[in-house]
Protein backbone atom coordinates (compact mmCIF):
# COMPACT_ATOMS: atom_id res chain seq x y z
CA UNK A 1 0.00 0.00 0.00
CA UNK A 2 3.05 2.31 0.78
CA UNK A 3 4.58 1.52 -2.20
CA UNK A 4 1.02 2.66 -4.64
CA UNK A 5 0.99 5.82 -2.42
CA UNK A 6 4.67 6.65 -3.12
CA UNK A 7 4.60 5.76 -6.93
CA UNK A 8 1.27 7.80 -6.95
CA UNK A 9 3.44 11.02 -5.58
CA UNK A 10 6.63 10.13 -7.92
CA UNK A 11 4.01 10.47 -10.79
CA UNK A 12 2.35 13.30 -9.44
CA UNK A 13 5.58 15.00 -8.92
CA UNK A 14 7.29 13.98 -12.15
CA UNK A 15 4.11 15.38 -14.23
CA UNK A 16 4.79 18.95 -12.42
CA UNK A 17 8.43 18.62 -12.91
CA UNK A 18 8.80 18.45 -16.31
CA UNK A 19 5.66 20.65 -16.97
CA UNK A 20 7.61 23.31 -15.17
CA UNK A 21 11.02 22.41 -17.24
CA UNK A 22 9.25 22.58 -20.30
CA UNK A 23 7.99 25.81 -19.93
CA UNK A 24 11.23 27.13 -18.62
CA UNK A 25 12.85 25.78 -21.67
CA UNK A 26 10.65 27.19 -23.82
CA UNK A 27 10.46 30.89 -22.05
CA UNK A 28 14.62 30.56 -21.92
CA UNK A 29 14.61 29.86 -25.66
CA UNK A 30 11.88 31.20 -27.30
CA UNK A 31 11.37 33.91 -25.01
CA UNK A 32 11.42 36.93 -27.62
CA UNK A 33 9.64 34.63 -30.18
CA UNK A 34 6.62 34.36 -28.06
CA UNK A 35 6.63 38.05 -27.37
CA UNK A 36 7.22 37.28 -23.66
CA UNK A 37 7.61 40.34 -21.53
CA UNK A 38 9.52 40.24 -18.45
CA UNK A 39 6.78 40.13 -16.24
CA UNK A 40 5.81 36.78 -17.64
CA UNK A 41 9.44 35.58 -17.31
CA UNK A 42 9.55 36.93 -13.58
CA UNK A 43 6.14 34.77 -13.38
CA UNK A 44 7.80 31.72 -14.61
CA UNK A 45 11.35 31.92 -12.56
CA UNK A 46 9.01 32.29 -9.29
CA UNK A 47 7.22 29.80 -10.76
CA UNK A 48 10.36 27.49 -11.08
CA UNK A 49 11.63 28.38 -7.64
CA UNK A 50 8.43 27.70 -5.67
CA UNK A 51 6.65 25.19 -7.54
CA UNK A 52 9.10 23.21 -10.36
CA UNK A 53 12.25 22.53 -8.01
CA UNK A 54 10.51 21.57 -5.01
CA UNK A 55 8.90 19.01 -7.35
CA UNK A 56 12.16 17.90 -8.53
CA UNK A 57 13.40 17.00 -5.41
CA UNK A 58 10.24 15.21 -4.42
CA UNK A 59 10.77 13.00 -7.77
CA UNK A 60 13.98 12.54 -6.62
CA UNK A 61 12.96 11.16 -3.15
CA UNK A 62 10.15 9.21 -3.83
CA UNK A 63 11.44 7.58 -6.72
CA UNK A 64 14.29 6.07 -5.03
CA UNK A 65 12.50 5.28 -1.96
CA UNK A 66 10.30 3.25 -4.63
CA UNK A 67 13.30 1.69 -6.19
CA UNK A 68 14.82 0.41 -2.69
CA UNK A 69 10.87 -0.47 -1.47
CA UNK A 70 10.32 -2.60 -5.02
CA UNK A 71 14.15 -3.71 -4.83
CA UNK A 72 14.55 -2.80 -8.55
CA UNK A 73 18.24 -1.77 -8.33
CA UNK A 74 20.38 -2.91 -9.60
CA UNK A 75 18.12 -3.66 -12.74
CA UNK A 76 19.76 -1.92 -16.48
CA UNK A 77 16.80 0.13 -16.96
CA UNK A 78 16.66 1.67 -13.98
CA UNK A 79 20.43 2.50 -14.11
CA UNK A 80 19.53 3.85 -17.72
CA UNK A 81 16.33 5.53 -16.64
CA UNK A 82 18.58 7.47 -13.54
CA UNK A 83 21.21 8.47 -15.71
CA UNK A 84 18.70 10.52 -17.87
CA UNK A 85 16.81 11.81 -15.10
CA UNK A 86 20.19 12.92 -13.69
CA UNK A 87 20.78 14.89 -17.19
CA UNK A 88 17.32 16.33 -17.21
CA UNK A 89 18.06 17.51 -13.47
CA UNK A 90 21.34 19.19 -14.88
CA UNK A 91 19.66 20.70 -17.47
CA UNK A 92 17.03 22.11 -15.49
CA UNK A 93 19.70 23.63 -12.94
CA UNK A 94 20.94 25.78 -16.36
CA UNK A 95 17.77 26.39 -17.31
CA UNK A 96 16.99 27.94 -13.87
CA UNK A 97 19.73 30.17 -14.06
CA UNK A 98 19.04 31.55 -17.21
CA UNK A 99 15.65 32.52 -16.23
CA UNK A 100 16.60 34.12 -13.12
CA UNK A 101 19.26 35.68 -14.61
CA UNK A 102 16.56 36.73 -17.30
CA UNK A 103 14.34 38.17 -14.56
CA UNK A 104 16.75 39.95 -13.49
CA UNK A 105 17.32 41.67 -16.96
CA UNK A 106 20.86 40.61 -17.39
CA UNK A 107 21.13 41.15 -20.91
CA UNK A 108 23.79 38.16 -21.48
CA UNK A 109 22.25 35.77 -24.14
CA UNK A 110 21.98 32.26 -22.83
CA UNK A 111 24.39 29.51 -24.04
CA UNK A 112 23.53 28.24 -27.65
CA UNK A 113 22.97 24.91 -27.07
CA UNK A 114 19.98 25.51 -24.81
CA UNK A 115 17.32 26.05 -28.01
CA UNK A 116 17.66 22.35 -28.22
CA UNK A 117 16.18 21.92 -24.64
CA UNK A 118 12.31 21.33 -25.26
CA UNK A 119 13.41 19.04 -27.68
CA UNK A 120 15.96 17.07 -25.43
CA UNK A 121 13.25 17.31 -22.53
CA UNK A 122 10.74 15.68 -24.74
CA UNK A 123 12.70 12.81 -26.24
CA UNK A 124 14.13 12.26 -22.65
CA UNK A 125 10.42 11.59 -21.31
CA UNK A 126 9.67 9.64 -24.00
CA UNK A 127 12.90 7.11 -23.06
CA UNK A 128 11.90 7.21 -19.82
CA UNK A 129 7.85 6.46 -20.46
CA UNK A 130 9.34 3.60 -22.66
CA UNK A 131 11.97 1.94 -19.93
CA UNK A 132 9.49 2.39 -17.30
CA UNK A 133 6.82 0.68 -19.21
CA UNK A 134 8.54 -1.95 -21.20
CA UNK A 135 11.72 -2.37 -19.27
CA UNK A 136 13.37 -3.44 -22.45
CA UNK A 137 16.38 -5.30 -20.44
CA UNK B 1 25.48 44.39 -10.53
CA UNK B 2 22.00 45.73 -9.48
CA UNK B 3 21.17 45.48 -6.08
CA UNK B 4 18.57 43.10 -6.37
CA UNK B 5 21.47 40.98 -8.75
CA UNK B 6 23.51 41.28 -5.73
CA UNK B 7 20.87 40.02 -3.56
CA UNK B 8 19.74 37.56 -5.67
CA UNK B 9 23.91 36.28 -5.37
CA UNK B 10 23.97 36.70 -1.68
CA UNK B 11 20.88 34.16 -1.07
CA UNK B 12 22.26 31.67 -3.36
CA UNK B 13 25.42 31.80 -1.58
CA UNK B 14 23.83 30.91 2.05
CA UNK B 15 21.95 28.26 0.09
CA UNK B 16 25.05 25.98 -1.37
CA UNK B 17 26.92 26.97 2.06
CA UNK B 18 24.14 25.23 3.74
CA UNK B 19 23.35 22.36 1.21
CA UNK B 20 27.50 21.82 1.08
CA UNK B 21 27.79 21.61 4.82
CA UNK B 22 24.68 18.85 4.61
CA UNK B 23 26.61 16.95 1.65
CA UNK B 24 29.60 16.94 3.73
CA UNK B 25 28.32 15.89 7.13
CA UNK B 26 26.09 13.39 5.81
CA UNK B 27 29.52 11.86 3.65
CA UNK B 28 30.92 11.48 7.08
CA UNK B 29 27.95 10.25 8.62
CA UNK B 30 28.23 7.45 6.33
CA UNK B 31 31.96 7.06 5.49
CA UNK B 32 32.81 7.17 9.60
CA UNK B 33 29.48 5.77 11.30
CA UNK B 34 27.35 3.37 8.69
CA UNK B 35 30.32 2.13 6.92
CA UNK B 36 32.12 0.50 10.17
CA UNK B 37 28.86 0.03 12.05
CA UNK B 38 28.18 -2.60 8.82
CA UNK B 39 31.01 -4.16 8.43
CA UNK B 40 32.56 -4.16 12.58
CA UNK B 41 28.78 -4.53 14.51
CA UNK B 42 27.13 -6.27 11.93
CA UNK B 43 24.15 -3.82 10.99
CA UNK B 44 23.75 -3.11 7.60
CA UNK B 45 20.68 -1.27 8.34
CA UNK B 46 23.15 2.14 8.91
CA UNK B 47 24.42 1.76 5.43
CA UNK B 48 20.98 0.99 3.99
CA UNK B 49 19.68 4.73 5.95
CA UNK B 50 22.24 6.59 5.29
CA UNK B 51 23.86 5.78 2.01
CA UNK B 52 19.81 7.25 0.12
CA UNK B 53 20.48 10.08 2.87
CA UNK B 54 24.03 10.88 1.43
CA UNK B 55 22.55 9.86 -2.16
CA UNK B 56 20.02 12.74 -1.92
CA UNK B 57 22.37 15.33 -0.15
CA UNK B 58 24.50 14.82 -3.11
CA UNK B 59 22.56 15.48 -5.29
CA UNK B 60 20.91 18.41 -4.37
CA UNK B 61 24.37 19.94 -4.02
CA UNK B 62 25.10 18.83 -7.24
CA UNK B 63 21.98 20.43 -8.46
CA UNK B 64 22.98 23.78 -6.77
CA UNK B 65 26.33 23.79 -7.88
CA UNK B 66 25.04 23.56 -11.62
CA UNK B 67 22.31 26.32 -11.13
CA UNK B 68 24.82 28.82 -9.28
CA UNK B 69 27.88 28.07 -11.93
CA UNK B 70 25.46 28.62 -14.77
CA UNK B 71 24.57 31.63 -13.41
CA UNK B 72 28.36 33.22 -13.86
CA UNK B 73 31.26 34.92 -12.09
CA UNK B 74 32.90 31.90 -11.12
CA UNK B 75 36.49 30.97 -12.43
CA UNK B 76 37.79 27.62 -13.61
CA UNK B 77 39.69 26.91 -9.87
CA UNK B 78 36.57 27.73 -8.25
CA UNK B 79 34.14 25.43 -10.05
CA UNK B 80 36.80 22.27 -9.38
CA UNK B 81 37.07 23.27 -5.92
CA UNK B 82 33.39 23.29 -5.62
CA UNK B 83 33.04 19.79 -7.80
CA UNK B 84 35.87 17.92 -5.69
CA UNK B 85 34.74 19.16 -2.47
CA UNK B 86 31.59 17.00 -2.62
CA UNK B 87 33.76 13.75 -3.49
CA UNK B 88 36.31 13.89 -0.47
CA UNK B 89 35.40 13.59 3.20
CA UNK B 90 35.96 16.94 4.77
CA UNK B 91 36.20 18.75 1.53
CA UNK B 92 32.22 20.64 2.08
CA UNK B 93 33.93 21.74 5.20
CA UNK B 94 37.11 23.65 3.74
CA UNK B 95 34.68 24.43 0.67
CA UNK B 96 31.86 26.26 3.27
CA UNK B 97 34.85 28.61 4.45
CA UNK B 98 35.55 29.76 1.11
CA UNK B 99 32.16 30.42 0.20
CA UNK B 100 31.74 32.08 3.80
CA UNK B 101 34.67 34.68 2.37
CA UNK B 102 32.75 35.50 -0.84
CA UNK B 103 29.83 35.83 0.56
CA UNK B 104 30.98 38.36 2.94
CA UNK B 105 33.39 39.80 -0.15
CA UNK B 106 29.82 40.42 -1.57
CA UNK B 107 28.08 41.90 1.10
CA UNK B 108 31.53 44.22 1.97
CA UNK B 109 31.05 45.84 -1.64
CA UNK B 110 27.46 45.66 -1.28
CA UNK B 111 27.55 48.03 1.48
CA UNK B 112 30.64 50.24 0.44
CA UNK B 113 28.68 50.78 -3.20
CA UNK B 114 25.33 51.30 -0.88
Amino acid sequence: MVYLWLKALHVAAVLIWTGGLLVAALATTRASKLGADASLIETIQRFDARVTSPAMFVVWGAGLALAMLGQWFPSPWLIVKLAIVVLLSALHGVLAATLRRRSLRDPSPPPGWLRHAPVAIMASLSAIAVLVVVKPF
Amino acid sequence: MTAQQRAEALSQLRWIRAVSLIEGSTLLLLVLVAVPLKHVAGLPVATRIMGPVHGLAFLTYGWMLIRTIAGGGWSRADIMRLTIAALIPFGAFVNERALARRQAMLAASWSISG
